[in-house]
């Protein structure tokens, strides 16, 4: 979180969390007994986030590389046979040199290049490529950690130098990007706060939400900044460097990533059309470096948006599960809670139910003459005597014959009389729930 | 809004610091290298002189031929006989390149040639890169705890020392065998492997590309007939990504270190904002938060800091 002096219009507003990190908030415990195991929970959830994370990042390595190879080996080989075609004519053309001497030179020529001289070129009127100028530019590329490669250090002192100086300067080019891009970011709050007065105080038919309002502001901002400092240099590059619209915005993106692959640099009109040396402005560097600076500070914020994005993505499908869960764990108490007002209804049913049997049994056996005593009840007697009750009381209960199982504890206990008030209700009521 | 004031005023003045840091590289630079080149320059020209010389080749054909071998050479496709067997964009070398493309290294000795490969390498990396930056934060926020709170509390308890102390001196450990695990050790296998490469250069090599520079003077594993190559691609990658993340691990220790000895209050720089309870939450596992922070995730420039996209490159 950056001190209040840098963010003073905003310092009131939030919290600023940093981009791309680490978000402060507790998480919610849904399940407060389990407490003790909470850590060793979390410990659990996440290492199984980082590392399915992690498996999609090698997946899509492993995507990218397909595509790459399907796209770039044909045109590959067609490179390598050109050459090939190039190099056989060459030797049949002239007759006098052997494939050998030819190699070396070429050899020579492939390592001089990658010094940076270019012998393709008139020697006296070629530029350096360490001139006070263009060392500028490549220890902006160095602290910056874009590293075009265009020019390297090639004396053991210019690398161990490169070194340290990388070592120092990474981190204040660091220190210098987090002001710019603060100074960004405040300027932009500043612009939403503006926007959100001025629909604020529209009519109420005009009214939009602040989530609205932030969202468009944000596409806005994003739109804006790619016109500035996407499309507008890669239109000011395709104009000077001569290249492609697809090769300026290509440079572009591969520069303000910090990618910087170097086949394509600013400024350094090298290998390509070895005649043409374009001529450039002395403040032509300058420019693109600063363009860089302030390029780079813009997509480090389109970055940790992105980043965001997915932060809050994930978060919300978080979200979303622990709704589901809030939800289904009310679901579960209300279902229990109503089960138990269900079984304390269906037991007060079925005491009465018991009862109102056994006194029917009691008049049953009085009209027969059976003795409840001596007559062993067996289940079958027990379910035909119940059976035999008065016809309007059997539609009533037509379920307690199927479920009148014996509890032959209960029974024994009993003798034979269906003693209700010792048959506890819960095995009468869990078998006829049972049943039901 | 004398603050705000200030925080302009602080800003130029790094901007200042920063060109005077450039000015002050370049000059070096130069005076170190360009005596170098122009002997180079001289070498060359007497190299061609000496052929033409010697055979029925005129210099426009020569200058002509040399063109194109230059050409095909930007894309690694080389002229010379024993490197045309192993391609530059076989799937282990693809994936190499994907690899350098995500991490932002960016080598450069392998570049799309065609139009739909640039194309594609330009969504390729606006995804990819805040996608490899969200995992290797991730993994480093986890990798804190074990490595940094863990052992510096149990410093403090066991042997009672000031925290202070124990932050710095369990920083300098963790300097030491980062040094030494990444540096030193990988230095050594790349020059034993690379017979053209010297210790200096591997380290070199290392540095350069632990701090995603990635020049691309030095890219292991092109050397032709290089045995197992695929292999060692894919063990360089591996390198790459665990190596990036104890660069960040590092900084992050400093960072903390530095708040806790005040010395980040000192510049006003931002802060390590995490607290040790704050930081045991993950950066995905954050659990549902107020509907504040829910807002500010909304917008788009809230102040990098230290994790800005950029240091976060380091």
């Amino acid at each position: 979180m950056a001190p209040p002096d840098l963010l003073d219009p905003k310092s009131a507003a939030h919290n600023s969390k940093p981009r791309l990190s680490f978000s402060a908030a507790k998480p919610v415990v849904l399940n407060s007994p389990e407490d003790e195991y909470d850590t060793t929970r979390f410990t659990v959830m996440r290492w199984k986030t980082v590392s399915v994370i992690f498996f999609l990042v090698v997946l899509y390595l492993i995507v990218g590389a397909l595509v790459f190879r399907a796209l770039e080996q044909p045109h590959e080989s067609q490179q390598k046979l050109a050459i090939l075609a190039e190099k056989l004519d060459f030797l049949s053309l002239h007759a006098c040199v052997n494939s050998s001497e030819l190699e070396d030179l070429v050899k020579q020529v492939i390592s001089a290049i990658r010094a940076g001289v270019n012998p393709s070129a008139n020697s006296s009127n070629q530029t350096s490529l360490w001139d006070l100028s263009s060392s500028f530019f490549f220890a902006g590329t160095v602290i910056t950690t874009i590293g075009f490669g265009n020019i390297a250090p090639h004396t053991e002192g210019g690398r161990i130098f490169c070194i340290i100086y990388a070592l120092l300067g990474i981190p204040l080019f660091g220190f210098l990007l987090a002001g710019v891009g603060d100074q960004l970011g405040t300027i932009f709050g500043k612009g939403i706060n503006r926007v959100e007065k001025i629909v604020g105080s529209l009519p109420q038919k005009w009214k939009v939400s602040q989530t609205k309002i932030r969202v468009i502001s944000t596409v806005i901002f994003i739109l804006f900044g790619c016109v500035l400092f996407v499309a507008l240099p890669a239109v000011i590059f395709k104009h000077i460097e001569g290249w492609s619209t697809l090769e300026s915005i290509y440079f572009v993106v591969i520069t303000l990533t910090t990618i910087g692959f170097g086949d394509f640099v600013a400024g350094e009109k090298g290998l390509e059309k070895g005649g043409s040396e374009i001529e450039y402005l002395d403040y032509y560097k300058p420019v693109v470096w600063f363009w860089i600076l302030i390029g780079l500070a813009y997509f480090a914020a389109v970055l940790s948006m992105i980043g965001d994005w997915f932060r809050v993505i994930s978060k919300k499908t978080k979200e979303e599960v622990g709704e589901f869960r809030i939800h289904a764990a009310e679901w579960t108490a209300n279902v229990s809670a109503e089960f138990k007002e269900t079984r304390r209804r269906l037991s007060v049913d079925i005491s009465n139910k018991f009862e109102r049997a056994a006194s029917i049994k009691r008049r049953l056996s009085s009209e027969l003459g059976l003795n409840p005593i001596t007559q062993e009840m067996t289940p079958g007697r027990r379910t035909l005597s119940v059976n035999l009750g008065p016809g309007d009381e059997r539609e009533a209960y037509p379920n307690l014959a199927l479920s009148l199982t014996p509890v032959p504890g209960a029974l024994a206990r009993n003798g034979s009389g269906l003693y209700l008030n010792g048959l506890s209700p819960e095995y009468a009521e869990v078998a006829i729930i049972e049943s039901l | 809004m004398s603050s705000g004031y200030k925080s302009w005023i602080l800003l130029t003045g790094f901007i200042l610091f920063y060109v005077a840091y450039l000015l002050f590289g370049a000059f070096v630079f130069s005076t170190i290298e360009r005596p170098v080149e122009d002997k180079l320059k001289r070498d060359i020209q007497v190299l061609k002189e000496e052929f033409l010389n010697q055979s029925c080749v005129n210099a426009t054909s020569l200058e002509n031929f040399l063109e194109k071998v230059l050409q095909a050479n930007k894309y690694g496709v080389s002229i010379l006989p024993n490197s045309s067997a192993s391609s530059n964009w076989d799937l282990a070398s693809s994936l190499f390149f994907a690899n350098t493309l995500v991490t932002t290294v960016g080598y450069g000795h392998t570049t799309p040639l065609s139009d739909t490969g640039k194309a594609f390498s330009i969504f390729y990396a606006l995804l990819g890169v805040p996608f490899t930056m969200l995992v290797l934060t991730a993994c480093v926020q986890r990798l804190m705890h074990l490595v940094t709170y863990g052992p510096i509390s149990m410093c403090r308890q066991k042997i009672g020392m000031d925290p202070l102390a124990a932050t710095a001196v369990h920083f300098a450990i963790l300097l030491l065998v980062v040094v030494l695990g990444f540096f030193v050790v990988p230095a050594v296998v790349f020059s034993y492997i690379e017979d053209t490469w010297s210790f200096l250069d591997a380290i070199y090599f290392c540095f350069i590309t632990l701090c995603t520079i990635g020049l691309g003077d030095y890219v292991p594993g092109e050397k032709p007939g290089q045995n197992f190559r695929s292999l060692y691609k894919i063990s360089v990658m591996v390198y790459l990504f665990v190596g990036l993340m104890m660069m960040y691990l590092v900084l992050r220790a400093f960072h903390r270190m530095a708040d806790l000895h005040g010395l980040t209050s000192f510049f006003q720089l931002p802060h390590c904002d995490e607290d040790i309870e704050e930081d045991k939450e993950p950066i995905i596992e954050a659990g549902p938060e107020d509907q504040h922070e829910a807002e500010a995730s909304a917008k788009p420039l809230d102040p990098a800091s230290h994790t800005s996209y950029n240091t976060i490159n380091r």
